[in-house]
């Protein structure tokens, strides 16, 4: 599945057995999205949150 | 002067060690001290004997941490504060001393955020954002309970368990509490006891560094380290004067780090 970048417009390749919650990045520039359905076949981003490591004992 | 001394879970696993508790028990004869501890170990060995298999997660700097869902943090926060701090405090009154058993969350000592999301790398190698659980990062730590305390003499025992800013108790990082704690309390030394005697690069060990040299030695240490270093560098952020990293499993490990041999000083 393609789709492209928002940042810089460049082409995004989604493997077909993408899951929700699965993180993507734009090889041209790097941004990172989260897919958070997948819309008749079509994969439905949203920019990733930069999330820290912090996670506790 | 006060001292925050940090004791590793990785030396609690057979209860509060003697070397330890006298070694304390020493030191407050001259300062105001509190223990925060960890005990991630134990946590899992008792979730799995309550029959709750615990899972764990890599993230993508390929860090493997607990994943703490909410029966998991239950069982961490009766773990953390039910055993393992209280046999701190028992250990400690044996020896006379006033030792009270706290967690992060009493008296809003340790807040903290809720980790809402986390980024994993799933067993298909691949990146997934997930439901974050309950651990969280401390945002606020206030000193006015632990000042109470130790004007009147007592010594907090301290459990990683915050207070999550929607009222949920959340597993927070020991280390991270330890220097949230040094910094509020404006402590003299931050001490973080584990299970190796300092830093070491390249086989040498490193005696002293400054916060500029602790950041930048992040890469070069394994994990675990890494994160005792940046807790340090933190504690020193927030407020506390200087930051040891030092053998707990040794004689007299609190005197040693102090004046030892097996320590890195960590200085702004």
């Amino acid at each position: 599945m393609k789709t492209s970048c928002e940042v810089c417009g460049g082409e995004i390749d989604v493997p077909d057995d993408a899951i929700k919650g699965e993180i993507v990045s734009c090889p041209d520039c790097g941004s990172e999205y989260e897919v958070t359905e997948i819309k008749e076949g079509k994969p439905v981003l949203k920019p990733a949150e930069e999330i820290g490591e912090d996670w506790g004992e | 002067m006060v001292i925050v001394v940090k004791v590793g879970g990785s030396l609690l696993k057979l209860g509060p060690p003697e070397n330890i508790v006298q070694d304390f028990v020493k030191m407050l004869e001259e300062d105001k001290l509190v223990l925060v501890h960890g005990g991630g170990y134990e946590v899992t060995e008792m979730a799995e004997r309550l029959g709750k298999k615990q899972k764990f997660v890599v993230s993508p700097d390929g860090i493997r941490s607990r994943y703490t869902d909410k029966e998991t943090v239950e069982i961490y926060t009766m773990v953390m504060k039910g055993k393992i701090n209280s046999e701190i405090v028992l250990a400690l009154q044996a020896k006379g001393v006033r030792a009270v058993g706290i967690s992060g969350f009493d008296g809003s000592t340790l807040v903290a955020e809720r980790k809402k999301r986390l980024v994993i790398v799933d067993e298909r190698g691949r990146k997934v954002a997930i439901d974050g659980g309950y651990t969280g990062k401390i945002v606020k730590a206030n000193s006015e309970l632990l000042n109470t305390l130790l004007e009147k003499n007592f010594v907090p025992i301290v459990a990683p368990v915050a207070l999550g800013t929607e009222g949920e108790m959340l597993n927070v990082d020991g280390d991270r509490a330890a220097a949230a704690i040094a910094g509020c309390l404006k402590a003299e030394k931050t001490i973080f006891l584990t299970d190796v005697g300092g830093v070491i690069i390249d086989g040498q060990l490193i005696k002293e560094m400054s916060v500029e040299e602790a950041r930048k030695s992040l890469r070069k240490v394994g994990f675990g380290m890494d994160k005792k270093i940046m807790a340090a560098v933190e504690a020193i952020e927030n407020g506390a004067r200087e930051s040891i990293i030092s053998a707990g499993n040794i004689e007299n490990p609190l005197t040693n780090s102090l004046l030892g041999e097996n320590r890195t000083v960590i200085k702004p």
